[in-house]
């Protein structure tokens, strides 16, 4: 294998072991601190092709062969554009000539071969294909949402199932405990014979364990294949809870419970002139939502309403409190 | 009272407040679920003055109070120098219910719950209290969904021309704004506003007027109603803290509640009008044709609950040996084995 080395300071992975070699849209290579060095303001000419490059496109090596990383790279800008699907074709031949066209321009790219006329052909496509580019992608983000979705359900399926296994042994531990605590409680107050009372309680769990294997262990099935397809439906709005009638509503007014004659409402305080013996509100007061009125009828309220009061004809309520 | 301390046995704690800590108890004696509220001793000067002023508030008021929609309180004891309160258990509040994504709230949902609470609150002030701290928070709700108005500790008997209130009540979001003027005597058109505030509240899924301080809540105010003037409010000149705003002109209901109907404009305009004695009372907002009309208020079962409260079966473990042992003295022996 021959040693990764970085073509400007010609440093290789031999000498400093935390080489790390990036490579930009050009496919040169750089290593990070010629990277940090060269590109310090941010964008620069690449030392071998005096390509102009930004330096956020640098991105670490991952192939050994940088002519990869280049058409890795190319690639991935093409098919951004370049997105339509089989089904957007009427024949397989259309398509299959779409596929090699975009694999000529692929070539011609990593290769610098025709780069002009090159671009040219794609500005061309984009420019004639604009609606359909914009309506593949959103389908293309929408997948991807989909699917994330999915896996999410999964996930949480996964960590239902979990809880439910750990809680089911909890429970399966506290049982033995109360079978046991029972027999013991048995033993020690029932006048029977001993060996009967453990006899029939060993029966009765072995009876009990038989008839737990027998109950499925928990709905697995739904997990793998079993996902809901139709959830993503009305997704986004939570569905409107179903109108249930219920008997419509009516005021009823509060009646005090009063011995004796009931003490004058709000209308009789101005007419036989109970509030006359109020001191008057004041402009501030009337401002705060006070009114004399409210004074003279609890006034009045109060002194009335114990008037009658007889605790002897009562049945005496005890006051808990 | 030592036994009465026993008859309660702790199960969650719950939450603690800037008075109160509350636990999850439950009645050994009835078997009921009930919140245990347990006043915390405060500093030594305030202990010299005995028990806490909001604790003895709400003794005072909810020991005579019996109403479908406020708290019961259920009891009352002491150990030591600490007070506790027993309540009624209330699974959750209207602030959950508002923030929580995932209920959806139908016009007959926030019908059911402006019903429960006006219904509560009319009781209250028929007997001549005002609750004056009223917000999504107090307003507690069962999982039967009964809405009751709870957190007495600054309710207050009202009517006494001679006693001056202070102002500074109510959570912001919710004061009034004759309460923001400085007016030391008012009445129950504070309790409307508020509840005016979280029907907006219940209608918008966000606070209605988030006020950051006490001048930009009142601009808030002004803002969305317009700035009252001395006809539309006769006599705020002479509040206390009176300040004048530059005139807003204020926006319509209609374009803030797009999809309220005229009914419900109505009675929202009437809870959140800015002069105090035009604001409606719970007897007149009770009467108005939103609350007869349809949909009818969902019944209360139907409410819906946020996912963490659930109906769960509870767990009881054997408490037979328990009883055993404490009965004879531990004694028996527990190593039998076959």
């Amino acid at each position: 294998m021959e040693e990764q080395a970085c073509p400007r300071c010609k440093t290789t992975k031999y000498r400093n072991p935390s080489l790390k070699l990036m490579v930009n849209v050009c496919g040169h290579t750089l290593c990070e601190s010629c990277v940090d060095l060269l590109f310090l303001k941010g964008s620069g000419a690449c030392p071998e092709c005096q390509i102009p490059l930004r330096r956020t496109n640098f991105r670490v090596q991952m192939f050994e062969d940088a002519m990869v990383e280049k058409e890795v790279d190319i690639r991935k800008r093409i098919l951004r554009d370049f997105n339509k699907k089989e089904e957007d074709f009427d024949t397989l031949r259309e398509y299959n000539d779409y596929i090699e066209d975009i694999e000529t321009i692929i070539y011609n790219l990593a290769n610098n071969i025709d780069v002009m006329e090159t671009n040219r052909k794609i500005e061309q496509y984009k420019k004639d294909n604009r609606e359909q580019i914009m309506k593949n992608k959103s389908k293309l983000g929408r997948k991807e949402y989909e699917l994330e979705e999915l896996l999410e359900l999964e996930r949480q399926q996964d960590e239902e199932r979990k809880q439910e296994l750990i809680r089911q042994e909890l429970e399966n531990k506290k049982k033995k405990i109360r079978e046991k605590e029972a027999l013991i409680d048995e033993l020690m107050f029932s006048e029977g014979n001993a060996k009967n009372i453990v006899e029939t309680f060993a029966s009765a769990i072995q009876a009990s364990r038989e008839e737990e294997k027998y109950t499925p262990v928990t709905k697995a099935t739904q997990f793998s294949t079993g996902i809901k397809f139709g959830k993503q439906t009305n997704q986004g709005f939570l569905p409107i809870p179903k109108a249930e009638e219920g008997p419509s509503y009516s005021y009823t007014p509060i009646r005090q419970q009063i011995e004796g004659p009931s003490p004058p409402g709000w209308r009789e305080l101005q007419t036989r002139g109970y509030v006359s013996h109020v001191r008057a509100e004041t402009q501030s007061d009337r401002a705060g939502g006070f009114r004399a009125n409210i004074a003279c009828l609890r006034a009045l309220q109060e002194a009335m309403a114990s008037l009658y009061h007889n605790p002897s004809q009562r049945s005496l309520e005890p006051m808990s409190i | 009272m030592a036994e009465k301390l026993r008859r309660y046995e702790k199960i969650d704690f719950l939450g603690e407040g800037q008075f109160a800590t509350v636990y999850k108890a439950k009645d050994t004696e009835t078997d009921k679920i009930v919140a245990v509220k347990k006043i915390k001793v405060g500093s030594r000067a305030e202990a010299r003055d005995g028990i806490n002023r909001t604790a003895l508030r709400e003794i005072k008021l909810l020991q005579e109070l019996k109403h479908e929609n406020i708290i019961g309180l259920l009891d009352v004891f002491g150990h030591k120098s600490n007070v506790s309160l027993v309540f009624d258990f209330m699974d959750t509040d209207l602030e959950v219910i508002i923030k929580d994504n995932n209920i959806v709230l139908t016009p007959a949902n926030i019908k059911a719950y402006m019903v429960q609470t006006l219904q509560g609150l009319d009781y209250l002030h028929f007997n001549w209290i005002l609750h004056r701290d009223l917000k999504p928070n107090n307003l507690l709700v069962n999982e039967e969904g009964v809405l009751k108005i709870g957190d007495f500790g600054l309710a207050k008997f009202f009517g006494s021309p001679n006693r001056i209130n202070t102002h500074h009540v109510v959570t912001r979001w919710y004061r009034a704004p004759e309460l923001l003027y400085g007016a030391r005597l008012y009445g129950t058109g504070i309790d409307m506003w508020a509840v005016g505030c979280i029907l907006a509240e219940l209608l918008l899924r966000v606070p209605f007027l988030p006020g950051e301080s006490d001048l930009d809540q009142l601009t808030r105010i002004f803002q969305t109603l317009g700035t009252p003037t001395e006809e539309t409010w006769p006599g705020m000149t002479d509040l206390t803290d009176f300040i004048q705003f530059k005139p807003f002109p204020g926006t319509p209901l209609k374009h803030i509640f797009t999809a309220a109907g005229d009914d419900l404009l109505d009675l929202i305009a009437s809870l959140l009008n800015i002069n105090p004695l035009q604001r409606c009372t719970c007897d007149q907002a009770l009467q108005m044709p939103y609350f007869s009309n349809k949909p009818a208020p969902t019944p209360g079962p139907r409410l819906p609950l946020p996912t963490t409260v659930k109906r769960q079966p509870e767990e009881k473990p054997s408490l037979k040996r328990k009883l055993l042992e404490s009965m004879d003295g531990a004694s028996l022996a527990k190593r039998l084995q076959f």
